[in-house]
Protein backbone atom coordinates (compact mmCIF):
# COMPACT_ATOMS: atom_id res chain seq x y z
CA UNK A 1 0.00 0.00 0.00
CA UNK A 2 1.64 3.17 -1.20
CA UNK A 3 1.20 6.65 0.19
CA UNK A 4 0.08 7.81 -3.24
CA UNK A 5 -2.25 4.89 -3.90
CA UNK A 6 -5.62 6.36 -4.81
CA UNK A 7 -7.52 3.25 -3.82
CA UNK A 8 -5.89 3.23 -0.40
CA UNK A 9 -6.86 6.87 0.05
CA UNK A 10 -10.44 6.17 -0.93
CA UNK A 11 -10.55 3.18 1.42
CA UNK A 12 -9.40 5.44 4.23
CA UNK A 13 -12.39 7.66 3.54
CA UNK A 14 -14.84 4.88 4.45
CA UNK A 15 -16.87 5.78 7.50
CA UNK A 16 -16.76 3.71 10.63
CA UNK A 17 -19.05 4.05 13.63
CA UNK A 18 -17.35 5.21 16.81
CA UNK A 19 -18.05 6.76 20.19
CA UNK A 20 -16.14 9.55 21.88
CA UNK A 21 -15.05 8.75 25.42
CA UNK A 22 -14.71 12.35 26.54
CA UNK A 23 -16.55 15.59 25.96
CA UNK A 24 -14.86 17.85 23.44
CA UNK A 25 -16.22 21.41 23.18
CA UNK A 26 -14.79 22.29 19.75
CA UNK A 27 -15.66 19.18 17.80
CA UNK A 28 -19.41 19.56 17.58
CA UNK A 29 -19.15 19.72 13.78
CA UNK A 30 -18.28 16.04 13.71
CA UNK A 31 -21.87 15.40 14.78
CA UNK A 32 -23.29 18.03 12.39
CA UNK A 33 -23.82 20.36 15.30
CA UNK A 34 -21.05 22.98 15.22
CA UNK A 35 -22.46 25.27 17.89
CA UNK A 36 -22.73 22.61 20.58
CA UNK A 37 -20.00 20.62 22.29
CA UNK A 38 -19.55 17.01 21.33
CA UNK A 39 -20.81 15.08 24.34
CA UNK A 40 -19.13 11.95 25.60
CA UNK A 41 -20.61 8.70 24.28
CA UNK A 42 -22.26 10.34 21.29
CA UNK A 43 -22.30 7.87 18.42
CA UNK A 44 -20.66 9.47 15.38
CA UNK A 45 -19.58 8.17 12.04
CA UNK A 46 -16.01 9.15 11.16
CA UNK A 47 -13.76 8.37 8.23
CA UNK A 48 -11.14 5.75 8.93
CA UNK A 49 -8.18 8.13 8.53
CA UNK A 50 -9.47 10.16 11.45
CA UNK A 51 -10.94 7.45 13.64
CA UNK A 52 -8.03 5.03 13.56
CA UNK A 53 -5.44 7.29 15.14
CA UNK A 54 -7.92 8.72 17.62
CA UNK A 55 -8.66 5.19 18.73
CA UNK A 56 -4.96 4.40 19.09
CA UNK A 57 -3.74 7.62 20.70
CA UNK A 58 -3.39 7.42 24.45
CA UNK A 59 -4.77 10.37 26.35
CA UNK A 60 -3.72 9.40 29.84
CA UNK A 61 -0.38 10.46 31.28
CA UNK A 62 0.22 6.95 32.51
CA UNK A 63 1.43 4.91 29.56
CA UNK A 64 0.45 1.65 31.26
CA UNK A 65 -3.32 1.82 30.94
CA UNK A 66 -4.79 2.60 27.55
CA UNK A 67 -7.58 5.12 27.36
CA UNK A 68 -8.09 6.36 23.81
CA UNK A 69 -10.20 9.34 22.79
CA UNK A 70 -12.81 7.16 21.17
CA UNK A 71 -13.77 3.55 20.69
CA UNK A 72 -14.21 2.04 17.28
CA UNK A 73 -16.72 -0.55 16.27
CA UNK A 74 -17.09 -2.67 13.16
CA UNK A 75 -18.63 -0.84 10.22
CA UNK A 76 -21.98 -1.96 8.85
CA UNK A 77 -20.11 -3.43 5.90
CA UNK A 78 -18.64 -6.12 8.13
CA UNK A 79 -21.62 -6.59 10.43
CA UNK A 80 -22.72 -10.02 11.59
CA UNK A 81 -25.53 -10.08 9.01
CA UNK A 82 -23.04 -9.68 6.21
CA UNK A 83 -20.62 -12.24 7.58
CA UNK A 84 -23.34 -14.83 8.10
CA UNK A 85 -24.55 -14.22 4.56
CA UNK A 86 -20.98 -14.70 3.36
CA UNK A 87 -20.72 -17.88 5.38
CA UNK A 88 -23.84 -19.23 3.71
CA UNK A 89 -22.81 -18.48 0.13
CA UNK A 90 -20.07 -15.99 -0.78
CA UNK A 91 -21.29 -15.78 -4.35
CA UNK A 92 -24.75 -14.59 -3.41
CA UNK A 93 -23.62 -11.37 -1.71
CA UNK A 94 -23.14 -8.28 -3.90
CA UNK A 95 -20.02 -6.95 -2.19
CA UNK A 96 -20.14 -3.75 -4.20
CA UNK A 97 -23.31 -2.73 -2.38
CA UNK A 98 -21.47 -3.06 0.92
CA UNK A 99 -18.44 -1.06 -0.11
CA UNK A 100 -16.59 -0.31 -3.33
CA UNK A 101 -13.34 -1.30 -1.66
CA UNK A 102 -14.71 -4.15 0.39
CA UNK A 103 -11.55 -6.21 0.79
CA UNK A 104 -9.31 -3.21 1.30
CA UNK A 105 -11.60 -1.98 4.07
CA UNK A 106 -11.83 -5.46 5.57
CA UNK A 107 -8.03 -5.73 5.60
CA UNK A 108 -7.75 -2.39 7.40
CA UNK A 109 -10.33 -3.44 9.97
CA UNK A 110 -8.58 -6.76 10.51
CA UNK A 111 -5.39 -4.85 11.27
CA UNK A 112 -7.22 -3.07 14.04
CA UNK A 113 -9.44 -5.81 15.44
CA UNK A 114 -7.70 -9.14 14.84
CA UNK A 115 -10.88 -11.13 14.50
CA UNK A 116 -9.65 -14.56 13.42
CA UNK A 117 -13.10 -16.00 12.70
CA UNK A 118 -14.03 -13.15 10.43
CA UNK A 119 -10.62 -13.39 8.80
CA UNK A 120 -11.32 -17.01 7.88
CA UNK A 121 -14.72 -16.11 6.47
CA UNK A 122 -13.21 -13.32 4.37
CA UNK A 123 -10.46 -15.55 3.04
CA UNK A 124 -12.93 -18.22 2.02
CA UNK A 125 -15.11 -15.53 0.43
CA UNK A 126 -12.25 -14.23 -1.66
CA UNK A 127 -11.11 -17.65 -2.86
CA UNK A 128 -14.61 -18.74 -3.82
CA UNK A 129 -15.46 -15.50 -5.54
CA UNK A 130 -12.10 -15.19 -7.29
CA UNK A 131 -12.60 -18.60 -8.89
CA UNK A 132 -16.05 -17.62 -10.06
CA UNK A 133 -14.76 -14.26 -11.33
CA UNK A 134 -11.94 -15.86 -13.30
CA UNK A 135 -14.34 -18.34 -14.84
CA UNK A 136 -16.65 -15.59 -16.06
CA UNK A 137 -13.70 -13.51 -17.23
CA UNK A 138 -12.21 -16.31 -19.30
CA UNK A 139 -15.54 -17.04 -20.89
CA UNK A 140 -16.05 -13.37 -21.68
CA UNK A 141 -12.49 -12.94 -22.98
CA UNK A 142 -12.76 -15.89 -25.33
CA UNK A 143 -15.95 -14.58 -26.87
CA UNK A 144 -14.77 -10.95 -27.37
CA UNK A 145 -17.56 -9.73 -25.20
CA UNK A 146 -17.79 -8.18 -21.76
CA UNK A 147 -21.30 -9.52 -21.31
CA UNK A 148 -21.44 -12.74 -19.36
CA UNK A 149 -24.22 -15.15 -20.05
CA UNK A 150 -26.03 -15.91 -16.80
CA UNK A 151 -23.58 -14.03 -14.57
CA UNK A 152 -24.83 -10.45 -14.79
CA UNK A 153 -26.03 -10.31 -11.22
CA UNK A 154 -22.78 -11.68 -9.92
CA UNK A 155 -20.74 -9.30 -12.07
CA UNK A 156 -22.62 -6.27 -10.82
CA UNK A 157 -21.73 -7.25 -7.26
CA UNK A 158 -17.98 -7.27 -7.80
CA UNK A 159 -16.01 -4.78 -5.73
CA UNK A 160 -12.98 -2.82 -6.95
CA UNK A 161 -10.34 -5.48 -6.42
CA UNK A 162 -12.46 -8.19 -8.03
CA UNK A 163 -13.14 -5.89 -10.95
CA UNK A 164 -9.43 -5.47 -11.52
CA UNK A 165 -9.07 -9.24 -11.34
CA UNK A 166 -11.85 -9.70 -13.86
CA UNK A 167 -10.29 -7.21 -16.24
CA UNK A 168 -6.88 -8.88 -16.08
CA UNK A 169 -8.28 -12.36 -16.62
CA UNK A 170 -10.46 -11.07 -19.44
CA UNK A 171 -7.60 -9.30 -21.20
CA UNK A 172 -5.33 -12.29 -20.68
CA UNK A 173 -7.78 -14.67 -22.31
CA UNK A 174 -8.35 -12.22 -25.12
CA UNK A 175 -4.67 -11.57 -25.77
CA UNK A 176 -3.81 -15.26 -25.86
CA UNK A 177 -6.63 -15.77 -28.33
CA UNK A 178 -5.29 -12.98 -30.56
CA UNK A 179 -1.81 -14.44 -30.31
CA UNK A 180 -2.99 -17.91 -31.26
CA UNK A 181 -4.67 -16.50 -34.34
CA UNK A 182 -1.52 -14.61 -35.26
CA UNK A 183 0.60 -17.75 -35.06
CA UNK A 184 -1.39 -19.49 -37.78
CA UNK A 185 -0.49 -16.88 -40.38
CA UNK B 1 -16.47 18.18 7.23
CA UNK B 2 -12.73 18.61 6.88
CA UNK B 3 -11.19 16.33 4.29
CA UNK B 4 -14.29 16.08 2.11
CA UNK B 5 -12.84 18.38 -0.54
CA UNK B 6 -9.65 16.37 -0.63
CA UNK B 7 -11.73 13.29 -1.19
CA UNK B 8 -13.35 14.92 -4.18
CA UNK B 9 -9.91 15.63 -5.56
CA UNK B 10 -8.90 12.00 -5.23
CA UNK B 11 -12.08 10.95 -7.00
CA UNK B 12 -11.09 13.26 -9.86
CA UNK B 13 -7.64 11.68 -9.97
CA UNK B 14 -9.16 8.21 -9.93
CA UNK B 15 -11.31 9.06 -12.91
CA UNK B 16 -8.35 10.61 -14.75
CA UNK B 17 -6.35 7.42 -14.32
CA UNK B 18 -8.61 5.56 -16.70
CA UNK B 19 -8.88 8.26 -19.34
CA UNK B 20 -6.80 8.53 -22.47
CA UNK B 21 -6.45 12.29 -22.11
CA UNK B 22 -5.83 14.58 -19.19
CA UNK B 23 -8.92 16.31 -17.79
CA UNK B 24 -8.67 20.00 -16.87
CA UNK B 25 -6.75 20.91 -13.74
CA UNK B 26 -9.04 21.45 -10.74
CA UNK B 27 -7.71 24.87 -9.82
CA UNK B 28 -10.68 25.77 -7.63
CA UNK B 29 -10.66 22.53 -5.69
CA UNK B 30 -6.93 22.58 -5.09
CA UNK B 31 -7.18 26.14 -3.87
CA UNK B 32 -10.07 25.24 -1.56
CA UNK B 33 -8.13 22.35 -0.03
CA UNK B 34 -5.05 24.47 0.58
CA UNK B 35 -7.24 27.13 2.11
CA UNK B 36 -8.66 24.49 4.43
CA UNK B 37 -5.18 23.48 5.48
CA UNK B 38 -4.27 27.10 6.14
CA UNK B 39 -7.39 27.59 8.28
CA UNK B 40 -6.64 24.47 10.27
CA UNK B 41 -3.10 25.62 10.81
CA UNK B 42 -4.35 28.99 12.03
CA UNK B 43 -6.72 27.26 14.48
CA UNK B 44 -3.92 25.10 15.74
CA UNK B 45 -1.60 28.07 16.19
CA UNK B 46 -4.22 29.99 18.16
CA UNK B 47 -4.86 27.03 20.48
CA UNK B 48 -1.17 26.57 21.07
CA UNK B 49 -0.72 30.26 21.69
CA UNK B 50 -3.09 30.14 24.65
CA UNK B 51 -0.71 27.72 26.34
CA UNK B 52 2.27 29.98 25.78
CA UNK B 53 4.73 27.25 25.10
CA UNK B 54 4.01 25.14 28.17
CA UNK B 55 1.62 22.63 26.67
CA UNK B 56 1.02 19.43 28.61
CA UNK B 57 -0.98 17.02 26.39
CA UNK B 58 -2.48 15.04 29.25
CA UNK B 59 -3.59 18.05 31.25
CA UNK B 60 -6.31 19.17 28.86
CA UNK B 61 -7.76 16.20 27.04
CA UNK B 62 -10.40 18.06 25.08
CA UNK B 63 -7.88 20.53 23.70
CA UNK B 64 -5.37 17.88 22.75
CA UNK B 65 -8.13 15.89 21.07
CA UNK B 66 -9.15 18.92 19.04
CA UNK B 67 -5.56 19.48 18.06
CA UNK B 68 -5.10 15.87 17.04
CA UNK B 69 -8.20 16.05 14.86
CA UNK B 70 -6.91 19.26 13.28
CA UNK B 71 -3.54 17.76 12.65
CA UNK B 72 -4.95 14.58 11.15
CA UNK B 73 -7.19 16.60 8.86
CA UNK B 74 -4.20 18.56 7.60
CA UNK B 75 -2.24 15.39 7.02
CA UNK B 76 -5.14 13.90 5.16
CA UNK B 77 -5.46 16.96 2.94
CA UNK B 78 -1.77 16.86 2.21
CA UNK B 79 -1.98 13.25 1.15
CA UNK B 80 -4.95 13.96 -1.12
CA UNK B 81 -3.18 16.91 -2.74
CA UNK B 82 0.04 15.00 -3.29
CA UNK B 83 -1.74 11.98 -4.70
CA UNK B 84 -3.78 14.15 -7.06
CA UNK B 85 -0.73 15.91 -8.44
CA UNK B 86 1.31 12.77 -8.68
CA UNK B 87 -1.37 11.03 -10.70
CA UNK B 88 -1.31 13.94 -13.09
CA UNK B 89 2.44 14.17 -13.41
CA UNK B 90 2.63 10.41 -14.01
CA UNK B 91 0.14 10.88 -16.81
CA UNK B 92 2.07 13.84 -18.21
CA UNK B 93 5.34 11.91 -18.22
CA UNK B 94 3.62 9.10 -20.05
CA UNK B 95 2.38 11.54 -22.66
CA UNK B 96 5.83 13.06 -23.08
CA UNK B 97 7.35 9.62 -23.60
CA UNK B 98 4.72 8.89 -26.22
CA UNK B 99 5.86 12.02 -28.00
CA UNK B 100 2.49 13.68 -27.91
CA UNK B 101 2.30 17.41 -28.06
CA UNK B 102 1.09 17.89 -24.50
CA UNK B 103 0.78 21.65 -24.45
CA UNK B 104 -1.29 21.45 -27.62
CA UNK B 105 -3.55 18.80 -26.11
CA UNK B 106 -6.66 20.76 -25.14
CA UNK B 107 -7.43 21.42 -28.77
CA UNK B 108 -8.02 17.73 -29.31
CA UNK B 109 -9.86 17.29 -26.08
CA UNK B 110 -12.65 19.72 -26.65
CA UNK B 111 -14.30 17.33 -29.07
CA UNK B 112 -14.04 14.61 -26.44
CA UNK B 113 -15.72 16.40 -23.56
CA UNK B 114 -17.89 19.15 -24.90
CA UNK B 115 -18.42 22.14 -22.67
CA UNK B 116 -16.32 20.79 -19.83
CA UNK B 117 -13.21 22.61 -20.92
CA UNK B 118 -13.24 26.05 -22.43
CA UNK B 119 -11.75 25.89 -25.87
CA UNK B 120 -8.40 27.59 -25.98
CA UNK B 121 -7.59 27.35 -22.29
CA UNK B 122 -5.12 24.66 -21.41
CA UNK B 123 -6.09 21.76 -19.18
CA UNK B 124 -2.73 22.04 -17.45
CA UNK B 125 -1.89 24.37 -14.64
CA UNK B 126 0.98 26.78 -15.35
CA UNK B 127 3.21 24.72 -13.05
CA UNK B 128 2.33 21.58 -14.96
CA UNK B 129 3.16 23.23 -18.25
CA UNK B 130 6.50 24.14 -16.80
CA UNK B 131 6.98 20.60 -15.60
CA UNK B 132 6.20 19.18 -19.03
CA UNK B 133 8.61 21.56 -20.70
CA UNK B 134 11.45 20.72 -18.36
CA UNK B 135 10.69 17.02 -18.47
CA UNK B 136 10.76 17.12 -22.28
CA UNK B 137 14.14 18.83 -22.10
CA UNK B 138 15.42 16.13 -19.77
CA UNK B 139 14.12 13.41 -22.03
CA UNK B 140 15.67 15.06 -25.08
CA UNK B 141 19.02 15.31 -23.29
CA UNK B 142 18.77 11.67 -22.29
CA UNK B 143 17.91 10.59 -25.81
CA UNK B 144 20.70 12.73 -27.20
CA UNK B 145 23.30 10.35 -25.79
CA UNK B 146 22.25 7.61 -28.19
CA UNK B 147 21.47 9.23 -31.48
CA UNK B 148 21.34 5.89 -33.31
CA UNK B 149 18.39 4.62 -31.35
CA UNK B 150 15.03 6.28 -31.02
CA UNK B 151 14.18 5.51 -27.40
CA UNK B 152 10.65 6.76 -27.74
CA UNK B 153 10.03 4.86 -30.96
CA UNK B 154 7.39 2.20 -31.26
CA UNK B 155 8.26 -1.23 -29.91
CA UNK B 156 6.17 -2.92 -32.57
CA UNK B 157 8.18 -3.90 -35.62
CA UNK B 158 6.57 -2.42 -38.75
CA UNK B 159 4.91 -4.81 -41.17
CA UNK B 160 5.60 -2.66 -44.22
CA UNK B 161 8.27 -0.11 -44.94
CA UNK B 162 5.86 2.14 -46.76
CA UNK B 163 2.46 3.19 -45.55
CA UNK B 164 -0.47 5.30 -46.69
CA UNK B 165 -1.10 8.38 -44.63
CA UNK B 166 -3.67 11.11 -44.67
CA UNK B 167 -2.80 14.62 -43.55
CA UNK B 168 -5.05 15.92 -40.76
CA UNK B 169 -3.32 19.25 -40.18
CA UNK B 170 -1.03 21.33 -42.39
CA UNK B 171 2.50 20.43 -41.47
CA UNK B 172 4.50 22.21 -44.11
CA UNK B 173 7.27 20.66 -46.15
CA UNK B 174 9.31 17.69 -44.95
CA UNK B 175 12.49 16.26 -46.40
CA UNK B 176 12.65 12.55 -47.16
CA UNK B 177 15.12 10.29 -48.94
CA UNK B 178 13.04 10.62 -52.08
CA UNK B 179 12.83 14.37 -52.07
CA UNK B 180 10.62 16.91 -50.37
CA UNK B 181 6.89 16.52 -49.93
CA UNK B 182 4.47 19.20 -48.88
CA UNK B 183 1.90 18.06 -46.37
CA UNK B 184 -1.32 19.94 -46.98
CA UNK B 185 -4.52 19.14 -45.18
CA UNK B 186 -6.69 16.30 -46.54
CA UNK B 187 -4.09 15.08 -49.01
CA UNK B 188 -2.89 11.50 -49.06
CA UNK B 189 0.66 10.10 -49.44
CA UNK B 190 2.49 6.83 -49.77
CA UNK B 191 5.61 7.37 -47.69
CA UNK B 192 8.25 5.57 -45.71
CA UNK B 193 7.03 4.86 -42.20
CA UNK B 194 10.28 5.96 -40.58
CA UNK B 195 9.99 9.42 -42.08
CA UNK B 196 6.58 10.20 -40.67
CA UNK B 197 6.38 8.28 -37.39
CA UNK B 198 6.89 11.43 -35.35
CA UNK B 199 4.19 13.28 -37.23
CA UNK B 200 1.71 10.46 -36.68
CA UNK B 201 2.41 10.49 -32.95
CA UNK B 202 1.90 14.24 -32.86
CA UNK B 203 -1.43 13.92 -34.60
CA UNK B 204 -0.55 15.64 -37.88
CA UNK B 205 -0.98 12.50 -39.95
CA UNK B 206 -3.27 9.56 -39.78
CA UNK B 207 -2.18 6.10 -40.80
CA UNK B 208 -4.51 4.43 -43.25
CA UNK B 209 -5.45 0.77 -43.49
Amino acid sequence: MSYYDLDAILTDAEKVPCKFEIEVPDLGYLDNNPSHPLKAHTPVSLPLWLAELLAIANRSANSQDSSPFLTLSMPQTLSSEVTSALKADPRAVPLRDQSHNFYALATRMMEIFEDLDMCAVLRRTFVTRAGETALHARKAGASDDYKVAGGEDFMRGLEAWERALFLRAHDGAKDSKVWMEGVKK
Amino acid sequence: MYGDLGNKLVHHAKRAQNLAYLPPYQTELVRAVTREVRDLDKDLASILESFQGSFEPHADEAKSCTMLVNHLSMRRNKRCLLAYHRTRTDKLEELVWKGEDVVDLPGQQVSGNQGAADAGSSSLSPQEEDYVRQYSDLLAAYKGQWTDIDLTGSLEPPRDLFIDVRVLKDAGEIQTEYGAITLTKNSQFFVRQGDVERLIAQGYLQKLG
